[in-house]
């Protein structure tokens, strides 16, 4: 009881105030050299930090934005999107940790992509121009799309942090660069341009089938290469014949079609598909597990039969 | 000018050149103190006895600064009970964070373009952004707990009683604007913690009756938080509340020095006040006692907060890029609003009826008055918990400020602080110990994900180097041998937190399957860049074998146990 008394009753002297006043001062004033001392090497470490995280939120947003045309590592897609990976693009760079702590790019090759098309401004403007404004004008006829604009501005999905991020991560290859051979490159300027490939001619029914797939909303969702808009929330579909024979054929498809017999021809798995879009899901989409009823399953009634026979004509024609 | 000159020219003829520069030196020094001569002031330093007549009285009558403060204090008040010093530290808190901020506001731009940048700037560029940043923001708890304090010890010794009931009143809203100064700032980062903390704390306007819409669109700006929004918590946070703050505390002031400090109960007569008659014998001095003693305490608060931040404190969080399209998992309110965040999540209108009537009584008023529970807990009786606070001194009948009389107000205030922790308990997602309350979680399986690879923060997956890692798809089992002690532990620690929610449930009564199973894949994607994930493979509810995927990239140089 008397501590309590003593606590509750302290009023420290006059040289216990004086004293203690100038101890916290200089406690105060040390701290404060302590971090003038330290600072410059703290704020280059947290540089370097911040750096790096900027680059691990990149490759989230590469996984999610940019891999569905430039590929997950970056090694491009055959009529889609170059490589951005390749070492004619990102060049060649090492990391050197500087004397005050921070870690730097050396460059040991400059990018040859950006010297070839005359760009004047560094790698890192060049990619965050294209990605921001996109290219709003057919450079070749090789890859049937152009690239979209990314920016929130332009109407695109990406903030002007996200575009800065994923530019460092991208320009992080330089590092370790793909080797050109490996690449999916696009022509030079001066090669000319490349000859488009000459399409299958369709049958009057295909054709039919294409409108059906034009006018029906499958390509808010689905892309097929060259034809209408390029949808990125379901699978592409430029395959997708191809990709039928392989899921009928698969274990995992028999064993997990829920309330429907399983298809025995790619033509009942992909009329399948579209009218019970959940009978079967598949379990690994490219960036995680994929998710059920997402696909809207009411198209057996908002499809003629005739249409839906004609729409998977068409489609079986992409194999 | 000559006039001048000759006098000057005459005093240094009749008592020497230096004794002159001493004498004006000492003129100017006394005008500076309003009235106290070098020598005074030493002698003030020295701890002399005050000369008859006391010139240490006359900075009280002639100068701004003293003339607030009273010359003297009674004795009893001096000691460390009953003020505790909370009422002045609120008060040196308040500056301190006005300097800090005054530092902070230089390198920041109200924009969602730019603020977050600056943040990092202010983080990685600015020579002492970081520690002012770290002491703005402890500072600002520090500032609330003070607050807080100081309001619980006046409630206690009954000190908000005649004649001082304005003073209380002004008191609660200097509080509350404490704590809207500390909210308003949480937006200014526009990381994910401000963005989600600010949209939930702002939705409770949405929800206030008949206003709600309105009183949103004025707080937002626009439908949701956006630009607008950050500049209108901007200014609220660096104009219109710090303006608010300076003035109530000067009318609170005003009635602390009119009516002086109450004295401790025990020493008053019962309904009597007598802390303005203060016998001479019992008065203590402002100067210099008074004053040493608070440049004492405010010099001790000032080398904890430096202290404190180059030590123990973890720093301000900055957490990613706010984004109005990601909700992160386990979003929380600031901690001295989760009693708030608790009350919204109590379930019915009537707590503790048995479920079926509940139901029935919610129906019946969501049908009557359009009212749901979320909108009466939350919106209604949170503000009115604050409410009484205001009216506690016009509707307390009882006269005496001693402890032996005042058990039930005592006991209603003990009461109202039990309900306050309890409630902040039930606010945060893990819920109050033992009854579960509050508890708010997803399915077992992402409850995994989220304690190691949390959507926002560190988390133990990203807290273990880079270099720890080994790249391949590695079981999780009890006995992981993956070649790194670290990563073999971190693997141990996923597998006993399956394990324990295979075989307890959480307060939802959600289990983990028993075949639940999991792997650790770690792929290298860049030079310095790797790609972790955690997938479990388990039975949900509905009886389907399902996935759950959580992942995150890491770099090298990250440093996120820096």
């Amino acid at each position: 009881m008397s501590i309590i008394k003593k606590i509750i009753t302290f009023r420290p002297s006059f040289t216990v105030r004086i004293l203690t006043g100038i101890i916290s001062m200089l406690v105060m004033l040390s701290v404060c050299t302590y971090v003038a001392i330290s600072d410059q090497t703290a704020l280059n470490r947290r540089d370097t930090n911040f750096r790096a995280r900027a680059i691990e939120v990149g490759a989230k947003v590469y996984a999610e934005q940019c891999a569905r045309c430039h590929g997950l590592n970056g090694e491009g897609i055959e009529g889609l999107g170059p490589s951005l990976a390749a070492e004619s693009f990102v060049g060649r760079r090492t990391l050197r940790e500087e004397a005050d702590g921070r870690v730097t790019y050396q460059q040991v090759m400059p990018s040859k992509r950006i010297q070839d098309i005359g760009w004047v401004g560094t790698l890192e403007s060049y990619i965050i121009a294209v990605t921001e404004a996109g290219i709003p004008i057919r450079t070749s006829n090789v890859w049937d799309v152009n690239h979209p604009p990314f920016l929130d501005r332009h109407g695109g999905p990406l903030r002007p942090d996200q575009i800065r991020d994923v530019t460092a991560f991208i320009v992080n290859w330089s590092l370790n660069p793909l080797p050109d051979d490996q690449a999916v490159l696009p022509p030079k300027p001066g090669e000319g341009l490349a000859p488009r490939p000459t399409p299958v001619p369709l049958t009057e029914a295909q054709e039919r089938g294409k409108q059906v797939y034009l006018q029906a909303g499958c390509m808010a969702c689905h892309a097929i290469r060259g034809v209408g808009n390029q949808g990125a929330i379901g699978p592409s579909l430029n395959k997708i014949y191809t990709v039928a024979q392989e899921r009928i054929a698969s274990d995992d498809y028999k064993k997990n079609i829920k309330d429907q017999p399983p298809a025995t021809t790619p033509e009942e798995y992909i009329l399948q598909s579209i009218i019970y879009p959940n009978a079967y899901i598949v379990p690994q989409c490219p960036q995680g597990p994929c998710p059920a009823g997402v696909m809207p399953a009411n198209y057996k009634d908002t499809i003629t039969p005739e249409d839906l026979e004609r729409l998977v004509d068409y489609l079986t024609t992409l194999r | 000018m000559a006039i001048v000159g000759e006098k000057l020219v005459k005093q240094i003829r009749t008592t020497g050149l230096r004794a002159t520069i001493a004498q004006r030196l000492d003129d100017g020094f006394t005008r500076f103190t309003a009235g106290l001569s070098w020598n005074d002031v030493r002698g003030i330093l020295r701890g002399d006895p005050p000369p008859k007549p006391n010139p240490r009285v006359k900075p009280h009558t002639e100068g701004f600064w003293f003339h607030i403060r009273p010359s003297f204090y009674h004795e009893a008040v001096t000691t460390l009970y009953p003020t505790f010093r909370l009422g002045f530290l609120s008060a040196v808190f308040f500056m301190f964070e006005i300097i800090t901020g005054i530092f902070l506001m230089i390198f920041y731009t109200p924009s969602p373009t730019y603020a977050y940048q600056n943040m990092i700037d202010i983080l990685t560029n600015v020579p002492f952004g970081k520690f002012m940043r770290d002491l703005h923001r402890l500072g600002a708890e520090a500032m609330v707990i003070v607050v807080t304090l100081h309001m619980v010890r006046t409630f206690v010794t009954g000190s908000y009683k005649k004649p001082r009931q304005f003073t209380w009143f002004t008191g609660v809203v200097l509080l509350v604007i404490t704590l809207f100064l500390s909210f308003s700032g949480y937006l200014l980062p526009w990381d994910q913690l401000a963005f989600w903390a600010v949209t939930i704390g702002t939705s409770m306007a949405d929800a206030v009756p008949l206003i709600g819409p309105e009183l949103n669109l004025l707080l937002r700006g626009a439908p949701d938080i956006g630009a607008g929004g950050l500049l209108r918590f901007y200014l609220l946070h660096v104009v219109l509340l710090p303006l608010l703050g300076v003035i109530f505390v000067a009318v609170h002031y005003y009635k602390v020095v009119r009516y002086g400090i109450s004295l401790p109960p025990e020493m008053e007569p019962v309904g009597e006040d007598n802390a303005r008659k203060v016998p001479p014998e019992k008065r203590v001095p402002f100067l210099p006692d008074i004053l040493t003693n608070e440049l004492m305490y405010m010099g001790v608060a000032f080398a904890i907060m430096a202290l404190s931040v180059v030590t123990w404190y973890k720093g301000a969080p900055l957490e990613h890029h706010a984004d109005p399209l990601v909700t992160p998992n386990h979003t929380v309110a600031p901690w001295y609003f989760y009693w708030l965040q608790g009350l919204l999540k109590v379930p019915h209108m009537i707590p503790f009826l048995p479920t079926p009537i509940a139901v029935e009584v919610d129906k019946f008023f969501a049908n009557v008055l359009g009212l749901t529970p979320k909108v009466f807990w939350g919106v209604i009786v949170g503000p009115l918990m604050i409410g009484i606070l205001f009216i506690i001194p016009y509707i307390d009948p009882n006269p005496s400020r001693r402890y032996g009389d005042r058990k039930v107000m005592l006991t209603l205030g003990a009461l109202f602080a039990a309900a306050i922790i309890y409630l902040s308990f039930a606010g945060v997602p893990t819920g109050v110990p033992i009854t579960g309350f509050g508890y708010v979680g997803g399915d077992p399986a992402s409850e995994v994900g989220q304690e190691f690879i949390p959507d926002e923060g560190v988390g133990p997956v990203r807290a273990l180097p880079y270099e720890d890692y080994v790249v391949g798809t590695w079981t999780v089992s009890a006995q992981p041998s993956t070649g790194n002690t670290n990563f073999d532990r971190l693997i141990r620690a996923i597998h006993d937190s399956m394990e324990r929610r295979k075989a307890h449930p959480d307060p939802l009564g959600k289990k983990l399957s028993a075949d639940a199973s999991a792997v650790v894949e770690v792929k290298q994607v860049q030079e310095n860049l790797r790609y972790i994930a955690i997938k479990i493979n388990y039975t949900d509810e509905t009886g389907r074998a399902t996935q759950f995927l959580k992942s995150t990239y890491l770099h090298a140089l990250s440093g996120y146990t820096q």
